[in-house]
C-alpha cells in the first residue's frame, strides 16, 4: 500500500496517495480538473494544452497532470484568473477549429429531433432505433411524416450540392415500417402518483400525454370530439393523412396507458376548478384554434366556413358544393378546401388571394399539387361582395394593388381603383386564418385569470409553456396561434417537461447546451470546398397517384418510400453534424468556460480524409492535443502540427495513418474532438444520451474487455476501458470494428428445413423445425443406436451453451459423441 | 507471430522451417543444458525424469538440427541464453505449435524448456496457449469433449458417472468413450454415424482436407446446423436453426487465462433467431428430455454444482473483471496463478520428445510447403468479419503469399491469379509477393468461402488430439 497524504483542493480536503499527480489525486476524490492533452498511461505531451494549470500555494501555477501531489498542498483549480486563463487557451484553440457540432437540420427542427441521427440509422437498416430516436422528441411520426412543412430540409446543406435529403419521407418510412412490423417500443415510467389533465386530444395534447406517461405520471385527456386526433383527424384531409393512420398514431399513445374522456367539452362539461377538485395536479390546455377569421365583406354569410367544411369532409360527410367553387384565402385551409372540393366533384375550383403567388401562406409544394389537380389560383384579386342570383352565387371582385407602406413598412393589398370582375358559381368557401377563442375566460373562475394575448391566444412562456395560472400550462395553436404539427408536438413536449419539473422538482432529461460551432449558419457562409469529391445524386422521388386518379377519392395521394428507396435516400446524407460529439471534451470545456463559437475559422482548410477503412480524419477540427499520436503503439499515426511561436495558434496540421496502422482504433478513442472519428459511427450524440454496456470480446481467447455503446437496440461503437484487464483499453481491429455483422442482411432470421440436401431450404417456424429435428434424430437413434448420433459444440458459444450441449448428448441422447471446434 | 517478431526491436525471430518445432525446441534445451543454464534447484525440487530428457537431447545440437529447422545455431544459442537467464519469461504459443502431426510433442518440448529453467509457478512466467477462439478454454472446461465430463472429470469413473446421472435425473450415462470430431467423419464414411448436430462451427470450410469432411457430411442421414449465417456446412444441412450473436445474449466465456467473464446482452436477435442455449433447450425438449432454465445464470449455478473448478463461480461474483478458475468455493478468490507449490501430479515429469516428420514434405512433384493461418482482420471462416463494413477493403479475397525469389523464378506477377495444387485438389487465388513467406513456402488463410483453401490441406493429424496438420502441406504452384 502506498502512503496516504492529504491535500486541499478548492477548499476541500481530500485524501490521496503519494506518487499520484495532482490531477490523479483530485480525480480520485471525484474532482475533475479539466485537461485536453493528458492521456492516462501515455507519455506527456511536448506541447501541453495547459488547461489543467492550477495554482499551488507557495509553488505558483503548475500543470496538474505532471505535478506530484504532496502532503499539505493547497490547490486552487478554479479562480477568476485560472478560469479566464483557461477561457483564453480554449478560445485560441477555437480560432483554428472548423466544423459543425450539430447539423443544420437538427438545429432547425422545431421539435429538436436528431435528424442526422435517424437518417443515418435508416442508412444502416436500423429502423427501430431510427424510430425511437424520432420518438424521443416527436411521438407523432406517422402524422408529422406526412404533413410537416420540413423546416429541416430547407437548411439541408445538400441543397448546395444538388437537392436536400428527403428527410420527412424518411421519417414517414420508419413510422410506416413500424406500423407494419409492429415494434414494441416505448416504456412508461414508474408511477409518480401525480395526475395531469390534458384538455384537447390534438397533436399538442397527445404529445404531452406521451411524454408525461414516459415520466410515469397519470394522464387523462379530455376531448370535445368523438375521437382523439384534433386537427390531425378533423382538419387535415384524408388524402394527406388518412384517418386510419391517425388511429394508429393515437393508439400508440394510448398504449402507454392514457385515460381518455371523449365528448367532454371544456367550458360546457367541466372547468379547470372541476379538474382540480377531481385531484389533478396540473392541467395542460391544448384546445387548438376552433375559430376562423370572419370574411368581412357584404354577403359573407353566404360563404361557408372552411374549417367546418374540412371537418365535415373528414368525418366522411360529402357536403353538396356544386360544380363551381370559389375559395377565399391562401393558407393551408384554403388549399385543403380547394383540393377537397375537387374530390367532391367540383369541376371548377378557384382560390382567390389578394397577393402574389410567392406570398401565398400555403406551402408551395401544396400549391403545385393543387394545380396538378386542376385547382386554379386567382392572384392579386379580392372579393368585394357576395350576392345570391338565380340559385347561384355571384361574387364581385377586384384586382389588387399594393398600398403605400404602413408604419412598419408593410404594403397591404387594396382593390385597384375601378377594377371590377365577377364570378358566378355554386359555393363560396371562406378560408381565412384561424383565431383564438376569447370566451374561454368566461368558462370559470380560474379561467377568468388566464391571460390572453392580443391575438386571443393563451399567453404562455415560450419555453416552459406556463400560463398566468400556476399549475396550468398551454400549448399548441391555442397558445402559439396557427402553427405546424411539429411545433404543436414540441410545445406538448416542453409542457410535459415543465409539468414534470413542477410536479417532481427535478429536471426531465438532459439539457443540451446550445453552444455550436458551425460551418456557416447561412448557405452563403458555407465553404463550397466542403462538397469536393461528392457527386450529384438527386433525391428519391416519392411515388404518388396521378392527379386525374387521386381526385376521384380521398385516399392517400403519396404512397411512401420502399425500403430500398429509403436506404438509398438516407445514404445521401452529408453527415454535417460532428461524429465526435459523444467524446468531445473540447466542446464540453467550451461550454463550461463560455467560449464564443463565432471566433472559429470559417473556411475549410484540409480535405476530410476518408481513405482509411475504419477511421475518418478531419484535420480541420484538430486542437493539437497530440493524444492520437501518443496513443498509437505502432508508430502508425504521423502527426505534424505547426504553431505560431508567439501566439501558439495552430497554423498547419497534418495527420496521416501510414502502412503500420493495424486499425486498432485507439487513436480515435483518444481524440477529444471529432478530428478522428469512426466510419461506422454515424450518429451524433451527446455523452449522456448513449448506453454503454460492459461485455467481453469473442474474437479470440484473450477475452478483451469491451464497452458496447448502444442506442435503442443499435450498436454504435465498441470502446475499451483503460481500467479493465486484460487489455487495459487496447483492442484489435476485430474487437473494435468487427461488430457490424450483427445487422447484415445475410443474418438468419428463421429456421430453415429441407428433406434432402439437394433441395432448397424452406423457412418454417420453430415448432415445425423442432418436430423435424426430433423425428429424424429419434429415428436414427431407434434404428442405429445412440452412438450413431453426435454433437459438435462450439468454442465460440458460451460456457452455459457448451454445458447444455454435452448434457444433451450424454443425458438426453445417451452418447459421449460430443466434441468442439477447438482444433481449428 | 511473424508480424510480432518483425516489430520487436531486440527480439529474436527463430524462423523455423515448417514442421521443425520439435528439433528447434530440443536444440534450445540442448544449449541451455550445455551452457549450464538450467534451474537445478527447481529441477530437483519440482520435477522428475530430467536425466531422461538430458540424455535424449544430446542428439539435438543446433548445428545438427539446422538441416531440419533452417535456423542459425548462433540465434538458437542467443535465444536459449536469453530465455534461461531472464528473471521472468513467458512461453506463449499459438496454433503453429499445435497444428502439426507432432503437435502434442511440440507442446511437451516447450514444457520441457519451462521446467528446465523454472519459468513456471511465479507471476510473469509460465506457459500459455493463445487460443484462436474466444471460448476454447470454456468449451473444454464444460466437457464438450468425448472423454470428460465438465471440469475434466473422467467419463469412466463410476463415482463421477453416478454424480452426473443424479444431477441430470437419468438412470445411467454412457460409459463408452465418444468419438472425436475426425472420428465422427470416419464413422460416417463407414456408415456407422448418421446424425450430426453442429452448433456454431463450420467444419466444411475450416477443417483440413475438407473433401473428406464433405463426403462424410453427405453420407450422414441428418445434419442440423445452428448458426448466424448460411455457412459452408449449412450446404450439407437438413435443418438450419438461426442463432443469436454474442451481442444478443447473456452468458460467460472463459479466456485463455481461465478467466470466466460475463458476456452481456445489449440488443435483441433478429427475426426468430434465439440464443444458442434457448435452442439447445428446445431441441432437448423436442427429443424427449426435459431441459428448462430461466436463463444462463441458472445454468451457471448448475455448472458450479457439478464442476469443482467452477464451484465458487456465480454471476453475482463475476463483476467487471471476472474470476479465474480453479475457484472451489463461494468464498474462494480464484486462482490466477497455477503450480506455485506443486503440479497436479505432484512433481512435473520431463518427457523426451523426438522429431515427428510431417505427413507431407516438399518434394520434386510438390516443391512448396503450404502453411495456412489467419489474417489479423478476419476470424476463422470469416462469416462474421467478412460481413463487417471496412474489413473487405483491407482483406477482400484469398491471397497466396509467396517469396519474391520464388515468384521471380516462376514468373509470377504480384496480383496474378495462380494455381496451387496439392495431392488432393487444385485451387486458384491471386499471388501476393512478400518476404513474409520464406522461400519454398507459401501462405494462405481459409477465411474465404469462395476459395476453400482446406481442399488442399493435409490429411495428417496429431496422433493424440487428431488436430490437423494445417501448417504443413506439399503443393506445387502453376501460373
Amino acid at each position: 500500500m502506498s502512503e496516504k497524504i492529504k491535500i486541499t483542493v478548492d477548499g476541500k480536503e481530500i485524501e490521496a496517495q503519494k506518487g499520484q499527480t495532482i490531477l490523479q489525486a483530485a480525480k480520485g476524490a471525484g474532482i475533475e480538473i479539466p485537461t485536453l492533452c493528458h492521456l492516462e498511461g501515455a507519455a506527456d505531451s511536448s506541447t501541453p494544452c495547459l488547461i489543467c494549470m492550477v495554482d499551488v500555494e507557495g509553488k505558483g501555477r503548475v500543470r496538474a497532470c505532471n505535478t506530484p501531489a504532496e502532503d499539505g498542498q493547497v490547490i486552487a483549480v478554479h479562480s477568476k484568473e485560472l478560469d479566464a486563463f483557461r477561457k483564453e487557451r480554449l478560445t485560441l484553440l477555437a480560432e483554428s477549429h472548423y466544423g459543425d457540432c450539430r447539423a443544420p437540420c437538427n438545429l432547425t427542427c422545431p421539435g429538436g429531433i436528431n435528424v442526422q441521427g435517424y437518417v443515418n440509422l435508416i442508412a444502416k437498416g436500423e429502423y427501430k432505433a431510427a424510430l425511437m430516436l424520432i420518438k424521443e422528441k416527436n411521438p407523432l411520426p406517422i402524422s408529422v411524416g406526412r404533413v410537416c412543412p420540413r423546416f429541416c430540409e430547407t437548411r439541408c446543406r445538400r441543397i448546395l450540392l444538388d437537392e436536400p435529403i428527403a428527410i420527412n419521407h424518411l421519417k414517414r418510412f420508419v413510422a410506416d415500417y413500424a406500423s407494419e412490423v409492429g415494434f414494441r417500443d416505448d416504456v412508461v415510467g414508474k408511477p409518480t402518483g401525480k395526475r395531469v389533465a390534458i384538455i384537447g386530444g390534438g397533436p399538442a395534447g397527445l404529445s404531452c400525454a406521451h411524454f408525461l406517461r414516459k415520466q410515469g405520471h397519470d394522464v387523462t385527456i379530455f376531448e370535445a370530439e368523438e375521437k382523439l386526433g384534433g386537427l390531425l383527424r378533423y382538419g387535415i384531409p384524408g388524402y394527406k393523412l388518412p384517418n386510419k393512420e391517425v388511429d394508429r398514431e393515437v393508439q400508440n399513445i394510448l398504449n402507454l396507458g392514457v385515460h381518455v374522456k371523449l365528448k367532454k367539452k371544456w367550458g360546457e362539461d367541466f372547468t379547470i376548478q372541476d379538474l382540480k377538485d377531481q385531484g389533478f395536479d396540473a392541467v395542460f390546455i391544448a384546445v387548438g384554434l376552433s375559430r376562423q377569421k370572419k370574411l368581412e365583406i357584404e354577403g359573407s354569410e353566404l360563404a361557408i366556413c372552411g374549417l367546418k367544411f374540412l371537418k365535415e369532409v373528414n368525418k366522411g360527410q360529402r357536403p353538396k358544393i356544386g360544380e363551381e367553387v370559389l375559395i377565399v384565402g391562401g393558407g393551408d385551409i384554403a388549399v385543403d378546401a380547394a383540393r377537397s372540393a375537387r374530390r367532391l366533384g367540383a369541376k371548377s375550383v378557384t382560390v382567390i388571394y389578394p397577393r402574389s403567388r410567392v406570398e401565398l401562406p400555403a406551402h408551395q409544394r401544396e400549391i403545385e399539387e393543387a394545380e396538378k389537380e386542376g385547382v386554379q389560383f386567382f392572384l392579386m384579386a379580392t372579393p368585394l361582395k357576395i350576392v345570391e342570383e338565380d340559385e347561384k352565387l355571384k361574387v364581385e371582385m377586384a384586382r389588387t394593388i399594393l398600398d403605400e407602406p404602413d408604419k412598419r413598412g408593410i404594403r397591404h393589398p387594396i382593390p385597384m381603383p375601378g377594377s371590377r370582375l365577377y364570378w358566378t358559381g355554386d359555393t363560396v368557401i371562406s378560408a381565412l386564418g384561424q383565431e383564438g377563442d376569447p370566451t374561454i375566460q368566461s368558462f370559470g373562475e380560474i379561467e377568468a385569470t388566464i391571460k390572453l394575448t392580443p391575438r386571443k391566444t393563451i399567453k404562455t412562456h415560450p419555453s416552459t409553456m406556463k400560463t398566468s395560472v400556476e399549475g396550468v400550462y398551454a400549448g399548441g395553436d391555442a397558445a402559439t396561434g396557427s402553427r405546424t404539427v411539429i411545433q404543436a408536438v414540441a410545445g406538448g413536449r416542453r409542457a410535459a417537461e415543465s409539468i414534470h419539473e413542477y410536479l417532481m422538482s427535478e429536471k426531465a432529461g438532459i439539457a443540451e447546451a446550445r453552444f455550436n460551432f458551425t460551418k456557416g449558419k447561412r448557405f452563403e457562409d458555407v465553404d463550397m470546398h466542403n462538397f469536393d469529391g461528392y457527386s450529384i445524386k438527386l433525391n428519391e422521388v416519392m411515388p404518388s397517384r396521378p392527379p386525374e386518379r387521386r381526385i376521384g377519392d380521398f385516399d392517400e395521394t403519396n404512397l411512401g418510400f420502399s425500403e430500398q428507396m429509403a436506404v438509398r435516400e438516407a445514404k445521401r446524407c452529408l453527415q454535417c453534424g460532428c461524429l465526435g460529439l459523444s467524446k468531445c471534451t473540447y466542446r464540453e470545456l467550451c461550454v463550461d468556460y463560455k467560449v464564443k463559437a463565432n471566433v472559429a475559422r470559417t473556411r475549410l482548410k484540409y480535405p476530410v480524409d476518408r481513405s482509411h477503412p475504419f477511421i475518418v480524419i478531419d484535420a480541420n477540427k484538430c486542437i493539437g492535443c497530440t493524444r492520437c499520436e501518443r496513443s498509437c503503439q505502432y508508430g502508425a499515426l504521423e502527426l505534424d502540427i505547426k504553431r505560431d511561436e508567439k501566439t501558439q495558434l495552430i497554423q498547419e496540421v497534418s495527420i496521416k495513418l501510414n502502412d503500420s496502422c493495424v486499425s486498432c482504433g485507439a487513436c480515435v478513442d483518444a481524440c477529444p474532438t471529432g478530428t478522428l472519428s469512426k466510419q461506422d459511427l454515424v450518429i451524433p450524440m451527446f455523452p449522456g444520451q448513449l448506453t454503454s454496456v460492459k461485455s467481453v470480446c469473442t474474437y479470440c481467447g484473450t477475452g478483451c474487455s469491451l464497452d458496447v455503446v448502444t442506442k435503442y437496440g443499435a450498436i454504435l461503437e465498441i470502446k475499451a476501458d483503460r481500467k479493465r484487464p486484460p487489455n487495459w483499453g487496447q483492442l484489435c481491429v476485430k474487437g473494435r470494428f468487427g461488430y457490424t455483422f450483427y445487422r447484415h442482411e445475410d443474418r438468419l432470421r428463421s429456421p430453415l428445413v429441407r428433406d434432402t440436401i439437394d433441395e432448397p431450404f424452406r423457412e418454417v417456424d420453430w415448432d415445425e423445425a423442432l418436430r423435424m429435428v426430433a423425428a429424424r434424430f429419434g429415428a436414427i437413434k431407434d434404428n442405429f443406436g445412440s452412438d450413431s448420433l453426435g454433437i459438435l459444440a462450439s468454442s465460440r458459444c458460451t460456457n452455459e451453451e457448451n454445458y447444455l450441449l454435452q448434457k444433451l448428448a450424454r443425458a438426453a441422447w445417451g452418447t459421449n459423441n460430443v466434441d468442439n471446434c477447438a482444433r481449428v | 507471430m511473424a508480424a510480432i517478431a518483425e516489430k520487436q526491436q531486440d527480439g529474436i525471430w527463430l524462423r523455423v522451417a515448417p514442421g521443425g518445432n520439435i528439433p528447434l525446441l530440443n536444440s534450445i534445451l540442448y544449449c541451455i543444458i550445455e551452457e549450464g543454464l538450467v534451474d537445478e534447484k527447481f529441477i530437483a525440487e519440482r520435477t522428475e525424469q530430467f536425466d531422461a530428457v538430458k540424455k535424449h537431447i544430446q542428439d539435438y545440437p543446433p548445428e545438427k538440427v539446422k538441416q531440419i529447422t533452417e535456423v542459425d545455431p548462433e540465434l538458437v544459442r542467443q535465444a536459449a541464453r536469453k530465455y534461461a537467464l531472464a528473471e521472468n519469461a513467458l512461453v506463449l504459443y499459438g496454433l503453429g505449435v499445435a497444428e502439426h502431426k507432432g503437435g502434442t510433442a511440440g507442446v511437451i518440448a516447450l514444457a520441457n524448456l519451462v521446467l528446465a529453467t523454472g519459468h513456471v509457478g511465479r507471476a510473469h512466467n509460465g506457459i500459455n496457449p493463445l487460443r484462436g477462439q474466444n471460448n476454447v478454454q470454456g468449451a473444454c472446461d464444460m466437457g464438450t469433449l468425448p472423454y470428460t465430463f465438465p471440469g475434466y472429470q473422467p467419463t469412466d469413473d463410476p463415482a463421477v458417472l453416478e454424480k452426473f446421472a443424479k444431477a441430470w435425473g437419468v438412470s445411467s450415462l454412457p460409459v463408452k468413450d465418444g468419438l472425436l470430431e475426425p472420428q465422427m467423419y470416419d464413422a460416417a464414411l463407414e456408415g456407422k454415424f448418421k446424425g450430426l448436430y453442429c452448433v456454431g462451427y463450420d467444419p466444411a470450410q475450416t477443417q483440413s482436407n475438407i473433401a473428406r469432411v464433405h463426403e462424410a457430411l453427405r453420407a450422414m442421414d441428418f445434419v442440423v446446423v445452428q448458426d448466424m449465417f448460411l455457412t459452408e456446412t449449412a450446404n450439407f444441412a437438413h435443418v438450419v436453426l438461426p442463432s443469436a450473436c454474442f451481442y444478443e445474449k447473456d452468458g460467460t466465456f472463459t479466456s485463455g487465462e481461465r478467466r470466466v467473464r460475463r458476456v452481456t446482452k445489449v440488443i435483441d436477435p433478429p427475426g426468430k433467431a434465439k440464443a444458442d442455449w434457448e435452442i439447445v433447450c428446445l431441441v432437448s425438449q423436442a427429443t424427449g428430455y426435459p431441459m428448462f432454465y430461466t436463463g444462463p445464470e441458472q445454468i451457471m449455478a448448475e455448472i458450479a454444482r457439478v464442476s469443482p473448478a467452477y464451484a465458487g463461480i456465480s454471476y453475482d461474483r463475476l463483476g467487471e473483471k471476472g474470476m479465474v478458475w480453479p475457484c472451489p468455493s463461494p468464498d474462494h478468490p480464484g486462482t490466477p496463478l497455477l503450480h506455485t507449490e506443486s503440479f497436479p501430479r505432484g512433481k512435473a515429469s520431463f518427457v523426451p520428445v523426438s522429431y515427428i516428420i510431417p505427413e507431407e514434405e516438399a518434394d520434386e512433384e510438390y516443391p512448396f510447403v503450404l502453411i495456412t493461418g489467419r489474417h489479423l482482420e478476419h476470424y476463422n471462416n470469416g462469416s462474421m468479419t467478412r460481413r463487417c463494413e471496412g474489413f473487405e477493403r483491407i482483406c477482400p479475397e484469398e491471397l497466396v503469399e509467396i517469396h519474391p525469389e520464388d515468384a521471380g523464378r516462376l514468373g509470377i506477377q504480384d496480383g496474378a491469379v495462380i494455381k496451387v495444387e496439392s495431392r488432393r485438389a487444385k485451387i486458384k487465388a491471386k499471388a501476393l509477393i512478400t518476404k513474409r513467406s520464406k522461400p519454398g513456402t507459401v501462405f494462405m488463410t481459409f477465411h474465404h468461402q469462395e476459395t476453400l483453401t482446406n481442399f488442399l490441406t493435409s490429411p495428417g493429424m496429431d496422433s493424440k488430439t487428431l488436430t490437423p496438420e494445417y501448417k504443413v502441406c506439399a503443393v506445387r504452384i502453376q501460373t
